[in-house]
């Protein structure tokens, strides 16, 4: 298997936006184009995230719409959905087929749009990604998910709602110095503390925002990397699943499938957490965060609160976790998060990220999670 | 074609009626809800429908607030995840209990909720 790099990165601002989530791809991809300084025309395949095109756009066959946005119309293109993780699960495909062999130049990405229907719409369109038989007739949405989880890591393991609302603070923190994020305003957990509940024990700012954006990444054969002054080798992409039915969890205070893609992606990568400088992972609600640090092995079950509580997630901390400001304040257009995650995690190990850089990063993680905890993909990347 | 053992349709059916179905495994013992092709611990197809008492303790609980456009007149309402006597557990609207008693290790007991003829998966007090 051949080794594989990411040499280009885009993304769109995240926040609302007046034009449909291909246009967006578009501007995307085209950024990733113009960094990897490589002709549209070497590009072989595009691998494609959507989730909510067909209800919230009226919009299906999303891959060869994009492509066609972009000018190359004739490349071989698919639509990958697996929720929330989407543009990771992408990624991955993408990543083997330049492993492979078959392809040199791999475009890599997503785009969603949700902020032109009401909440209450896109709450359901949303919620389609739980079961249709045993969970949304329940009335169960994805806050009410996480709030299942969260009740259970107090529960088992003391977690409170003030360590949770010290990972909004943080990711909110970090947020403040990236351009592209969607609210880039400092909160307090007296803010956080104070609003209404949504899914208790989750709270209004425990809770990520509904965000129109789109990112892109240019993946790249070692042959094509090596002519190139900065290529982030990706050292190793794995996915797991999980049962589609909360009621049927193992364990509740857990995400058994980040813990399983987590094994997978060290293994590939011969690296473990001890090693990793930078960290994306994903953030969806706040209890996320601390569940997957404790999944990744960063912390020890049932400690991830007490991290977040320490500042030991913060920049400058022991291990710095979205210094993008995360989905909570950078924003998550769901089909574009898993891309956007690795142009930040590319940009750090550049050392492009200005006032959020964490320094002398040589190896980062990306974490996404699709739904209800059934699907999860980690990506580890490394500089030369 | 093999005879489905229970299908969605008929649990709910059954649901409807106030009675819950698990599935045993034949060979392993195995208790799920809802049947999967092969069963899980030991991939045998040897699925055999068992009544359910119903009773249970609830393992975790939400109070949703913002809800779907489909559930928007309901809020706000209670979910649980609930662990039956019998070992395995389901998902369901929390009914007739206050919120503020409602706790981990709660005993519950099932009863079927009917709403736009879908039957849904509903608990009330022990």
């Amino acid at each position: 298997m051949r080794r594989v790099a990411v040499i280009g990165v885009g993304l769109t601002r995240f926040g609302k936006h007046d034009r449909t989530s291909a246009e967006l791809f578009a501007e995307a991809a085209g950024e990733a184009i113009v960094d990897a300084e490589i002709a549209p025309s070497s590009i072989r395949a595009l691998y494609y995230g959507n989730v909510t095109g067909g209800e919230g756009e009226r919009q299906l066959h999303t891959g060869p719409l994009a492509a066609t946005l972009l000018g190359l119309a004739d490349i071989p293109t698919t639509r990958f959905e697996t929720a929330c993780a989407t543009s990771h699960a992408a990624f991955r495909h993408a990543v083997m087929e330049v492993s492979a062999g078959i392809s040199d130049v791999v475009l890599v990405g997503g785009a969603e749009r949700v902020l032109h229907i009401p909440t209450d719409h896109a709450t359901e369109y949303f919620a389609y990604c739980s079961d249709a038989s045993w969970e949304q007739p329940v009335g169960l949405t994805f806050p009410g998910v996480f709030a299942l989880i969260a009740r259970a890591h107090m529960e088992k393991h003391g977690t409170t709602e003030e360590q949770m609302a010290h990972v909004a603070v943080k990711n909110h923190r970090h947020g403040v110095h990236n351009p592209k994020a969607q609210f880039r305003k400092e909160i307090t957990l007296e803010t956080v503390l104070k609003s209404a509940y949504v899914a208790d024990p989750l709270k209004l700012f425990d809770c990520c925002p509904f965000t129109d954006g789109a990112a892109a990444v240019v993946l790249v054969s070692e042959e094509v990397a090596r002519k190139h002054r900065r290529p982030v080798w990706v050292l190793g992409s794995a996915a797991a699943s999980d049962t589609m039915f909360m009621h049927e969890k193992r364990d509740l205070a857990r995400v058994t499938a980040t813990e399983r893609a987590a094994r997978d992606a060290y293994r590939q990568a011969g690296k473990g957490p001890e090693d990793v400088n930078v960290v994306e992972l994903h953030d969806c609600f706040t209890i996320a965060e601390i569940v997957a640090t404790e999944g990744l092995g960063f912390f020890e079950p049932g400690t991830g609160g007490i991290a977040a509580e320490k500042g030991w997630t913060s920049l400058g901390g022991k291990i710095p976790v979205n210094p993008s400001g995360g989905l909570k304040s950078k924003g998550h257009p769901i089909g574009a998060t898993g891309a956007a995650q690795i142009c930040e995690i590319v940009t750090q190990l550049r050392g492009e990220a200005g006032p959020r850089q964490v320094d002398g990063a040589r190896i980062g993680l990306t974490h996404t999670l699709g739904g209800n905890t059934a699907t999860v993909l980690v990506s580890l990347f490394g500089r030369d | 074609m093999t005879e489905r053992v229970i299908t969605l349709k008929s649990f709910f059916e059954e649901a409807r009626a106030g009675r819950l179905t698990g599935i045993r495994c034949g060979q392993c013992g195995e208790l799920a809800i809802p049947p999967k092709e092969f069963c899980p611990a030991c991939q045998k197809r040897a699925w055999v429908s068992v009544p359910l008492t119903g009773e249970g303790t609830i393992s975790s609980f939400t109070i949703i607030r913002v809800a779907p456009r489909g559930h928007a007149g309901e809020t706000p309402y209670a979910v649980a995840v609930v662990k039956l006597a019998e070992g395995v557990s389901l998902l369901g609207r929390v009914v007739d209990l206050p919120f503020e008693s409602l706790r981990v290790g709660l005993p519950v007991r099932f009863r079927p909720l009917v709403k736009n003829e879908q039957t849904v998966v509903g608990f009330g007090p022990a």
